[in-house]
């Protein structure tokens, strides 16, 4: 009865994977003839490139030292509750005087709450320009919930609250996902099932520039793991010699894409399959398209989005018009020592995301590209001491020529530790769910509003499917 | 029992074990419904009584043959009934289980002695090997121009020496294990002297290994190296005038991942469900209470001396400090005080109160008490040992065989570390031959153990005498993982990790390596092992293996790939793969005027091409 099943699943592996890799460019050898598979209606007519860029800050970024009030009466409330003095800081409040450079001006028709003013992080002066240019906004406020909820419901639980909050992995996989720990599909995926019947390769249109994690997994849609210049070759495959020897390099090429009698066997050896079949294809790829913007030399987060940026840039030999990417930057939790890592880990993601978008204009895709950040949560307002604990909603970015930039979406939080949108210590309670965020990046790339609920799945009980922080069309 | 006339030890420990627990009620229940199958089958196996206790209920297996001999002479009383290996193969794969290689050698000792008399000698032997003495015999924990203290390679050197070479090999297999459950990652410490720092905390996990759960949960508790990882150390009572808060992670993470999980287990590892879902084991108050305990440690910085660095300013303490338990007293302290930060509040959380006043040791001492007795730590640890040593996917009966060693050790002990490594590796489920082929049984090996392997089967040794292997993680460009280098605390790869759209999705099962495998690692992978088999290029400069058994066979390609099969695999490669390997060996000739070469060729060929075959990474 096992061997049965284990067969008609090989069946559809096999089946799966043959209807693949068809190459688009002239100077390929790799074209096989064979279209993309699922026929999903509101991608089939698509024309234009699209891309969505996941930045997830690993750990859970601070943001109440990301972005951080300026105006007189709320900096002094934060600086009180983060154990600084005055306009001086200390504790783990930034000074007042190195914000001031670093105000978001709201424009004309917007005002934040408790007349907020607010500024980036002084180490994050791209950003902060590129807000000014009207292309990145910042999201306030963000994080997973069942159902809107207020502090009272969260009291006394007439709203369900998302499971095992506060908990690094399980709200990790919650905002890739929507479940804790164990979830099956993350929305990058899902998003990427409807949208694979837009390219020719389905197989890259969730791109993986990080570790596995779970935001690229769909119902069909596989992560397709890129590094460095695009992806990693076995070397003794390439050469077509293992110790010299041509004959042990084909033994090798057929040993390690086989796994019989065993579950796990046969996973290994279709995922070295996968590597061995589109390994080439992509590298070839990559060296035909051109990039020259400088993503530096010793930002791992850059480095990633570079590699994403050369596979944007193959995007036409690759075959693909819609695409999901994921890359990550670890480091965010700073229990201790936030004052100056913090800043620093900061400074990194500024640079990379503002190169990246260099790149894309450099691509002439700037307006086609949207790179959004996530984290696990926000943090306490209240201080530990040197560094602030774990917490819920937390303020994002969304960066990119679509996006409705220049202003703010959500409303500002209370800088405080006992108002009614903190839990606790200065936990935010979200004003804005996951699934709007996703629903809004959804819509964009072309999901349509009866698609919305397979890749934000709590969408129905929230008032606005649409931020607005992006231009459709 | 009365109905099984004959009786043996391990049921009466059985008997004792449920009976001296009192688990209340419900526990009692599940673990009577477990023991009843199991003592039948003990009786029809286990004719000559005296398989030890700490086997557990399910020691007794039915596939194994019964050692000659063994012991000096005396009375002719009947053998006790000692399961060994029935060939080379399953005493190859009970080694490979156990410890990080076989060698033709162990494999004749098991044979002879039995799995248990075999284990049994390992578990006796002391902790031979230390990162402490490591860094010593070599100057690593000097302040000198090579700032040692700044650096974190001489770590990686250690762990690797440890994990390659030498010493208790089974006591590093099971304390690597514990690194994965207590991770403290040398990538996250940043303190003077962190290599040192990770070698202490290695050097406890190595100690305790075959110890007390107890006494290693506090050991870690109070280790600097934690205490900058998770950050105890410096960890101060709340203010109300500052607004500060005691640091809730090491509160939040000793819960979470190091004794009771987040969700109420049954003993058997499967969660408990209350209306159809799962009942979190605490909520973010029990945080707040714990937290409070953890506050007022620090360095402890008595008998210290310090140098000064050479062309700085910094006072370097000795390297010794990071040796020393966290202390509470603030005497102590790099600055003196005369009073600590401990917080004297009450302390609630888990149904525990600790009254308002009560100092840091006897805080310490009861929460740490009070989580270890909690019914969760039995299930929760060991499930995940066995996921680390033998299968991904254990049985239900398995994990609560194994849990319940771990609540009673057959002497009323709960958490005897060395009771729980036997009951895992002993277990019928584990020494069940017949599972090398069942198809859902296995774990991928962990890259770390890969190239372990490697080493301990081929005697690796280093040139300078420094083992300068280096922090492995890269994907692309090295190994994929590095012992000790965990990316978080939440390890290389979570226990419930799976792959999606996979065979093993399909088939519910878990595959928690797999967190590490994809188109870039498998491909790595293969570049690194190829350097690494014949230990060429930078990452392999200071190293050499020895192939002299097999280059000497290396003209009689069957008994190359005889040897190596039963050594790496434990005869586990399939014909189809050994079709391929063995014509791959015979296109390299032999050739007069190259004959070592082309001999150490056939050998660098066949043992890459078995060790990048599934037959041999998935250990089963």
């Amino acid at each position: 009865m096992f061997i049965s099943r284990q067969a008609e699943l090989s069946r559809r592996t096999f089946l799966r994977r043959s209807s693949q890799l068809a190459a688009m460019g002239a100077a390929s050898s790799y074209a096989m003839g064979l279209a993309g598979i699922s026929e999903a209606a509101a991608f089939s007519d698509v024309t234009d490139y699209k891309a969505l860029v996941c930045v997830f800050l690993y750990g859970g970024n601070d943001h109440g030292n990301t972005l951080i009030p300026f105006d007189p009466d709320n900096y002094a409330r934060y600086a009180d509750i983060r154990g600084g003095q005055g306009d001086e800081g200390g504790g783990i409040a930034l000074p007042r005087s190195t914000l001031a450079s670093a105000i978001l001006n709201t424009p004309d028709d917007q005002e934040l709450a408790f007349n907020q003013t607010l500024a980036l992080a002084p180490t994050m002066p791209n950003l902060k320009a590129r807000f000014d240019q009207g292309v990145m906004a910042p999201l306030l406020n963000v994080g997973p919930l069942e159902a809107p909820m207020t502090r009272a419901q969260y009291d006394n639980r007439s709203v369900p609250r998302p499971a095992k909050l506060f908990s690094h992995n399980d709200q990790q996989s919650t905002w890739q996902s929507s479940q804790p720990e164990g979830a099956p599909t993350g929305w990058g995926g899902r998003m990427s099932d409807l949208a694979q019947s837009a390219n020719t390769n389905a197989m890259f249109t969730a791109i993986n520039a990080t570790g596995n994690a779970v935001f690229l997994s769909g119902e069909e849609a596989v992560p397709y793991k890129v590094s460095g210049n695009g992806a990693t070759l076995i070397r003794p495959l390439r050469n077509n010699r293992l110790y010299r020897s041509s004959t042990a390099a084909e033994a090798l090429d057929m040993i390690v894409r086989t796994g019989t009698g065993n579950i796990l066997a046969a996973d290994h050896a279709s995922m070295s399959d996968r590597s061995i079949t589109f390994g080439g294809f992509v590298n070839d790829a990559v060296q035909n398209s051109t990039l020259s913007t400088d993503f530096g030399s010793d930002n791992r987060l850059a480095g990633q989005l570079s590699t994403v940026a050369k596979m944007i840039g193959a995007r036409g030999d690759l075959g693909v018009k819609r695409q999901v990417f994921m890359v990550s930057l670890g480091g965010f939790d700073n229990h201790d020592g936030l004052i100056g890592r913090h800043e620093g880990l900061l400074a990194q993601v500024d640079f990379a995301m503002d190169a990246f978008y260099r790149a894309m204009i450099e691509q002439g895709v700037a307006n086609q590209v949207t790179t959004f950040t996530a984290s696990d949560f926000g943090r306490t307002l209240a201080s530990n001491g040197d560094g602030s604990d774990h917490g819920w909603g937390g303020h994002h970015f969304i960066l990119g020529g679509a996006v409705n930039g220049g202003r703010f979406y959500g409303s500002a939080p209370e800088i405080s530790v006992e108002g009614n949108d903190q839990v606790g210590r200065g936990r935010l309670l979200p004003t804005i769910s996951v699934d709007e965020y996703s629903a809004t990046l959804a819509q964009w790339f072309g999901v349509a509003p009866s698609d919305l609920a397979s890749v934000s799945p709590n969408i129905g009980r929230f008032a606005s499917p649409d931020l607005g922080f992006l231009t459709r069309g | 029992m009365a109905s099984h006339p004959i009786s043996d030890r391990s049921q009466r420990a059985d008997h004792q074990t449920f009976a001296t627990v009192d688990p209340g009620p419900e526990r009692a229940r599940a673990s009577e419904e477990i023991a009843a199958p199991t003592r039948a089958r003990n009786a029809t196996v286990a004719i000559a009584g005296l398989a030890l206790a700490a086997c557990g209920g399910g020691g007794s297996g039915s596939t194994t043959a019964v050692a000659g001999g063994g012991g000096k002479g005396g009375a002719p009383a009947p053998q006790p009934t000692i399961r060994a290996p029935e060939n080379d193969a399953q005493a190859s794969r009970f080694l490979q289980q156990v410890g990080f290689a076989s060698s033709p050698a162990a494999i004749s000792e098991l044979s002879d002695q039995g799995y248990e008399p075999w284990l049994n000698a390992q578990l006796a032997r002391s902790n031979d090997q230390s990162a402490r003495e490591f860094f010593s015999a070599r100057g690593f924990d000097q302040v000198d121009d090579n700032r040692y203290y700044n650096r974190r390679n001489e770590g990686d050197y250690m762990i690797w020496s440890q994990l390659m070479t030498g010493g208790s090999s089974v006591r590093k297999r099971f304390a690597l294990a514990l690194s994965e459950f207590f991770v403290v990652s040398l990538s996250g410490i940043n303190l003077t002297w962190r290599s040192v720092a990770i070698g202490a905390y290695w050097d406890i996990l190595n100690d305790n290994a075959f110890g007390s759960f107890r006494e290693l949960l506090e050991a870690i508790t109070l280790n600097p190296a934690m205490g900058v990882f998770l950050n105890t150390s410096g960890n101060r009572r709340a203010d109300e005038r500052s607004g500060r808060v005691p640091d809730e992670n090491y509160g939040r993470e000793i819960m979470q991942l190091f004794t009771i999980g987040l969700f109420e287990l049954n003993p058997d590892g499967t969660p408990r469900l209350y209306g159809g879902g799962p009942i979190e084991t605490y909520t973010n108050e029990d945080v707040n209470g714990i937290a409070k305990v953890f506050t007022g440690y620090d360095f402890d910085y008595s008998g210290i001396g310090f140098t000064r660095e050479t062309n700085g300013t910094r006072e370097i303490p000795d390297a010794d400090y990071v040796y020393q338990p966290m202390t509470a007293d603030p005497s102590r302290w790099r600055r003196p005080r005369n009073e600590g930060f401990h917080s004297m509040e009450e302390k609630s959380f888990l149904g525990l109160t600790i009254p308002a006043g009560t100092g840091p040791e006897e805080s310490l001492r009861l929460a740490l008490d009070h989580l270890v007795a909690h019914p969760n730590v039995g299930p929760f640890f060991a499930k995940q040992m066995i996921q680390r040593l033998i299968t991904s996917n254990p049985s239900a009966a398995y994990v609560e065989r194994v849990a319940s060693v771990f609540d009673n050790n057959g002497s009323g002990v709960r958490g005897d570390l060395r009771a729980v490594f036997k009951a895992i590796v002993l277990d019928d489920e584990a020494l069940d031959a017949a599972n090398a082929t069942t198809p859902a049984f296995g774990k991928l090996r962990e890259p770390i153990l890969r190239f372990a392997q490697l080493g301990r089967t081929f005697g690796i040794r280093s040139i300078s005498g420094d083992w300068a292997l280096r922090d492995m993680s890269d994907q692309s460009g090295r190994l994929g993982q590095s012992p000790l280098r965990s990316p978080s605390v939440f390890n290389f790869f979570r226990p419930t990790y799976f792959p999606t759209n996979s065979q093993a999705a399909d088939n519910d099962l878990l595959a928690p390596e797999f967190q590490l495998v994809n188109e870039t690692s498998v491909a790595g992978y293969v570049n690194f092992m190829e350097r690494a088999v014949e230990t060429g290029g930078f990452l392999f400069r200071d190293v050499e293996l020895d192939y002299s058994a097999e280059v000497e066979i290396a003209d009689d390609s069957t008994a190359l790939l005889d040897r190596l099969d039963l050594l790496l695999t434990a005869n586990q490669l399939t014909p189809e793969v050994r079709g391929l390997i063995q014509p791959a060996i015979d296109a390299i000739t032999i050739n007069a005027d190259s004959e070592a070469e082309d001999r150490l060729r056939r050998v660098h060929t066949a043992v890459l091409l078995t060790m990048v075959s599934t037959d041999y990474l998935i250990q089963k």
